[in-house]
């Protein structure tokens, strides 16, 4: 009986993670600081939207940028998360203030059902320089045109009305692999 | 075994395939200008088989391990975590992968330590090595029947279809920037993906906590399961290491594996199974120090391998690539590791098996364990006695 693989995978070069998985829908998107430069391009005739499609997108990303943007309960938590000078006081619902970041953008896609539907998200800053939708969703520009998974399009879970995140409630990274920063390997 | 001159292949394949660190340090890592020849009869009564005892045994090991705080402690692992490693072991959580460590000069194999946790030369092991077969066979320049212990590939795709649900979706970490580690979780990848599943890949230091305390990847997906090239012990110390139990989280290798891939075990198993063919005399640095250096008396079962022990090695119990590892030959240094990273840690004395030596290289044998078996092996060997991150990896063919 033979004693190897009767076959191996050859290849490296990140193929192994690139292919797997299920691909995920995606749809021509474009993203834009405000309405006014999506106007400008509708215009120009460089949009497979119109002005009045800008129009429509912008005033549903406003509406779900209040539902739904990240509520803190302190201006340091959320310029953390956001940068400096990114975020903003607001009255909580029911008395007290909250911290959330302004709108810096939006996000407009096609529907992938056909016809003439848009979907939108609002964009906001994050600390690292680039812009995330309330769901998480990164783009690394409000002034840019890509492909884009329809899944950073769902809307999230609204914020408006509940208790704002502290400190502890961030999302945390880099929890991993300080203990063994001074090796190059992990390996043996 | 012996040492075979053989012509290399013309260009060893390396960019075709994306083998990225077939030099390392400006030497060359793979090296197949010669091979080590094996015997069918040799593979399997002197290292599968007995490699797939010692895995057996080392799980005896665990067993007694996680019953005892004492031992966890002198284990090297951090009482706040004692009930997740023991609770993972008697949960059964299962074991994926390792690679023992042995010293073999054609009698009895002896087990050096075993890598059960984040063993790397994955790559070079389970497929490099087998294509280096292929071509030479093809080449004609090894024989139609020459085989290799090397069915590492195939029981892996075959241990994760056992362990998971077809398409479940895994995620493989390591740590940014390092083409070695990135190779083997890379090679585990495929294995996965030919067992049904579905591979991400996310570098472990952006893996990031949500506020349901759950793990997520690069890009906010939620990890369910995590295969990650980094060591227990270093988690112990992490950040996230306290909040490993209330994720949800299934790790790959589980936390009972922090016993296996110390060196702390080698005494347990030598209490356990004296005299067992394939182990060394070993004990808790502790313990023995004092009658190690003026011949005092000791335990019986220390005295009984004194003889045995006249030359030994030093090895911390979290040491990897040869680390602050000490060989002591009848009281005196022979090699000293000049790595000193490990020091800190707690120690153990082994009994020093030369590893044999060909053309001026050591070879140390990597026998390869996929769930509980011995499934191939890969070979590194080194000028200095104590095999580091720098040895060359050779590939080896079954003939006769």
């Amino acid at each position: 009986m033979r004693k190897r693989s009767a076959t191996v995978a050859l290849t490296l070069m990140g193929a192994a993670f690139v292919l797997s998985g299920c691909k995920e829908d995606q749809t021509e998107a474009a993203s834009f600081p405000d309405l006014a430069s999506c106007r400008a391009q509708a215009d120009q005739g460089s949009l497979a939207f119109t002005a009045e499609d800008c129009e429509a997108a912008f005033a549903q990303a406003q509406a779900d940028h209040q539902e739904t943007a990240p509520r803190y309960d302190a201006l340091a938590v959320c310029e953390e998360q956001h940068g400096a000078g990114n975020c903003e006081q607001q009255a909580q619902q029911g008395g007290g203030f909250s911290f959330m970041p302004l709108l810096a953008g939006m996000m407009i896609g096609q529907m992938l059902s056909g016809g003439r539907g848009f979907m939108s998200q609002p964009l906001v800053n994050t600390a690292n320089g680039r812009y995330a939708t309330p769901g998480g969703a990164q783009v690394a520009s409000n002034s840019g045109r890509g492909a884009m998974n329809t899944a950073a399009f769902n809307k999230a879970p609204t914020t408006a009305g509940r208790p704002p995140m502290t400190q502890a409630d961030v999302m945390r990274r880099g929890g991993f692999g300080a203990s063994g920063a001074a090796r190059s390997s992990f390996g043996g | 075994m012996e040492k075979i001159s053989l012509p290399p292949r013309a260009d060893q394949r390396e960019a075709e395939t994306g083998f990225t660190f077939a030099e390392m340090h400006g030497e060359p890592y793979w090296d197949e200008t010669s091979a080590y020849r094996f015997t069918l009869e040799e593979i399997e009564t002197r290292i599968e088989d007995p490699a797939t005892e010692l895995h057996a045994m080392c799980r005896e090991a665990v067993d007694r391990i996680t019953a005892s705080d004492e031992l966890m402690e002198r284990m090297g692992i951090p009482p706040g975590f004692h009930d997740m490693v023991a609770q993972s072991w008697r949960n059964g959580e299962p074991e994926l992968y390792g690679r023992m460590d042995l010293a073999y000069d054609g009698t009895d194999a002896k087990l050096l330590e075993y890598n059960a946790d984040t063993p790397t030369s994955l790559y070079e092991a389970a497929s490099f090595q087998w294509q280096w077969l292929e071509d030479q066979i093809a080449a004609g320049v090894l024989p139609e029947g020459a085989d290799q212990f090397n069915r590492i590939h195939e029981a892996l795709a075959e241990r994760f279809a056992e362990l998971f649900a077809p398409n479940t979706d895994l995620h493989f970490a390591a740590a940014g920037g390092n083409a070695e580690d990135y190779a083997t979780v890379e090679a585990m990848a495929w294995a996965a993906r030919e067992g049904g599943m579905g591979a991400h890949y996310t570098d472990l230091e952006k893996i990031g906590l949500t506020e349901e305390g759950q793990f997520s990847d690069a890009e906010d997906r939620v990890i369910g399961t995590l295969f990650k090239l980094y060591p227990w012990e270093d988690i112990f110390h992490d950040e996230f290491g306290a909040a490993i139990g209330p994720s949800g989280c299934r790790f790959i290798e589980p936390p009972w594996k922090a016993l296996v891939s110390n060196k702390a075990i080698l005494p347990v198993l030598w209490e356990m199974f004296e005299g067992h063919p394939n182990l060394l005399p070993a004990f808790f640095l502790d313990d023995v120090g004092g009658a190690l250096r003026d011949g005092s008396p000791s335990v019986p079962l220390f005295d009984r391998a004194r003889d045995a022990l006249k030359s030994h090695v030093v090895k911390p119990i979290f040491s990897r690539e040869g680390s602050s590892i000490d060989i002591i030959e009848n009281g005196r240094p022979l090699e000293v590791a000049t790595d000193r990273g490990y020091d800190n840690q707690p120690k153990i004395v082994q009994a020093y098996a030369p590893l044999p030596v060909f053309d001026g290289f050591r070879p140390v044998l990597g026998a390869w364990v996929v769930g509980p078996t011995c499934v191939g092996l890969g070979i590194r060997e080194d000028r200095a006695r104590i095999t580091q991150d720098l040895s060359r990896f050779k590939p080896h063919f079954i003939e006769g």
